[in-house]
């Protein structure tokens, strides 16, 4: 079974996911390309993130 | 890495054209997208087990990489294979140009790109890409930071290579983005077609029928037994040449006891 600390990381994706199906679905141009995908989740999953880190 | 570029390699190039682009006053779109995509004229070679094979030559002898080549193999011929399940198929066998097709889904990409996602993901072609989804998420392990550092970081020097100038954490977040993507856009293009569009679910063999789907003409009993006897030429090399590797382990094994 994976950890607590595992599942909150999974939780993240989800939520990541969640967004970028919302705005996929009323824009679709944001679905074809895996180069935007891979762009996107680099920013909430990792740029974001860090950022945040850094100023509080 | 190079799994991934290979599964994407076959239309990497050709997509656009398919489906057409429009830029400044032009509009650029093959006359015939089909002959295009998966045809001979065109460059349907892309699909073809050939093809994979000739790439995965130059990663061995160009960058010196096995895992490349073998990785990129893996992915082409993944798509490759799993293409001959819609009714149009591929040039698996290129040279030789018949189209195998198994007509489990229908071909739509010459209606353009919205039809053609709204199609894939109201037929076959949806579930066979959640069976992978599933799989995935039952793999759950080989996404975790310890399993990307303990063998995929350390089996492509790619990473190690790009880590010095991006960190581990951003690699990481790259190296799930494929089955992030994956998933999200078959989640994004279900709730597109399904719920905001009301296009109709048509899960039967060939579907969905509602869309005008092109077709690659069926195999003769000739070319039915060609491709069987390449299937079992194949089959013979794999079986021959494991027995010949499994005999020198062996005859390895003996030589140092």
């Amino acid at each position: 079974m994976p950890s607590k600390r595992q599942l909150t990381v999974a939780a993240g994706y989800v939520a990541a996911s969640a967004v970028y199906v919302a705005v996929g679905v009323w824009y679709t141009d944001f679905l074809f390309s895996f180069f935007v995908g891979l762009a996107y989740l680099l920013l909430v999953a990792w740029l974001v993130p860090l950022c945040v880190r850094r100023i509080f | 890495m190079p799994l991934l570029l290979g599964s994407y390699a076959p239309d990497l190039m050709s997509k656009w054209f398919v489906y057409g682009i429009h830029i400044g006053g032009w509009d650029l779109k093959a006359s015939d997208p089909v002959q295009f995509h998966r045809g001979w004229p065109g460059v349907g070679f892309t699909h073809s087990l050939l093809y994979g094979v000739v790439i995965a030559f130059l990663f061995w002898r160009v960058l010196g990489s096995k895992t490349w080549a073998v990785s990129f193999l893996i992915g082409q011929w993944a798509h490759a294979i799993t293409d001959t399940g819609d009714t149009v198929g591929t040039m698996l066998f290129f040279p030789w140009t018949i189209h195998i097709h198994f007509g489990a889904w229908a071909y739509a990409g010459q209606t353009g790109r919205l039809t053609d996602a709204a199609a894939y993901f109201s037929g076959p072609g949806a579930l066979w890409d959640l069976v992978w989804i599933v799989y995935g998420i039952f793999s759950w392990r080989v996404l975790t930071r310890s399993y990307f550092e303990r063998h995929v970081f350390t089996a492509d020097a790619f990473w190690g290579r790009a880590n010095r100038i991006v960190p581990m954490a951003a690699l990481l977040v790259a190296y799930r983005a494929a089955f992030f993507y994956g998933t999200s856009r078959w989640i994004a293009w279900s709730l597109w077609a399904h719920v905001v569009h009301h296009y109709p679910y048509d899960l039967s063999w060939g579907g969905p029928h509602w869309v005008n789907a092109e077709h690659s003409p069926s195999l003769t009993w000739l070319q039915l037994v060609g491709v069987g006897a390449i299937v079992a030429t194949g089959a013979a090399v794999v079986f021959v040449s494991r027995l010949e590797f499994g005999r020198r382990s062996w005859a390895a094994i003996r030589s140092r006891t």
